[in-house]
């Protein structure tokens, strides 16, 4: 697992690349919590995650709250649908904005 | 009835091996993308629970064993080890999971999901060893 920072037309995203498992979640939310401390909107591409477990949505909820908790947005790029099912059934898909690619999700929270 | 074994050493490093073991399972046994998905993520899970819970906190170290066999009309996949005793089982399912995400107390969702994964997850202590059991029916119905 691999996370790559960017900055397209102004807005923060964090592309996260592999699985996000119990090896390597905490790893990830300390560099996407790194990060949430720079900015206010975030855009993650999950687009090239093709497993997450149950410590990814720790993760994920690590960074709604760093997020959320100072008036800004996270939103969720590229959810394969195995992904938006696990979070679907543990009731956290309502919470995070959504879309089907990075340029979508930047365009929402421009 | 096709069938294979696998003993990883218990830490988090063995939770990528194990699931390519549960895909080889599942491809054998012809379980869809989906629930294949599904049980992976339930084995995925309580190898998880039993190596920070079972073994790194209580301070204990050791294997897991891990086993498939398609039958005629499922696949079961077995888990054994010898951390701490515990039933997963018997976690009822989370009550929060309709609470706002600042809310939320963390824990708890992955036996939830690995329940949610399996047609039926069977918990037994024997010969001083934890043996989870995660069932798949083969056909779709019922699930």
């Amino acid at each position: 697992m691999e996370i790559e920072t960017n900055s397209v037309d102004g807005i923060a995203v964090a592309t996260i690349i592999g699985d996000i498992d119990g090896s390597n979640a905490a790893a990830a939310q300390s560099q996407i919590l790194t990060l949430a401390q720079t900015c206010t909107k975030l855009v993650l591409d999950m687009s090239r995650v093709s497993y997450m477990s149950s410590a990814g949505l720790r993760m994920l909820l690590a960074s709604y709250r760093a997020i959320a908790g100072k008036g800004g947005t996270v939103l969720l790029a590229g959810l394969s649908e195995d992904l938006s099912d696990t979070m679907s059934l543990t009731g956290f898909l309502s919470f995070f904005k959504t879309s089907a690619t990075v340029l979508e999700g930047v365009g929402l929270l421009k | 009835m096709d069938t294979e074994n696998l003993t990883v050493p218990g830490n988090l490093d063995s939770l990528k091996a194990v699931r390519e073991f549960v895909k080889r399972a599942t491809g054998s046994a012809g379980i869809d993308k989906q629930r294949a998905y599904k049980l992976t993520l339930a084995v995925d899970e309580i190898l998880a629970n039993i190596v920070i819970h079972g073994y790194d906190e209580a301070g204990r170290s050791g294997d897991v064993e891990i086993s498939y066999h398609v039958e005629e009309d499922r696949l079961r996949v077995d888990l054994y080890d010898c951390g701490i005793p515990y039933d997963p089982t018997q976690n009822d399912t989370p009550a929060h999971l309709d609470k706002q995400l600042e809310d939320r107390p963390i824990g708890g969702l992955g036996v939830y999901l690995a329940r949610q994964g399996t047609d039926d997850f069977i918990y037994e202590f024997v010969n001083d060893r934890n043996h989870n059991t995660f069932i798949v029916n083969r056909a779709a119905n019922g699930s």
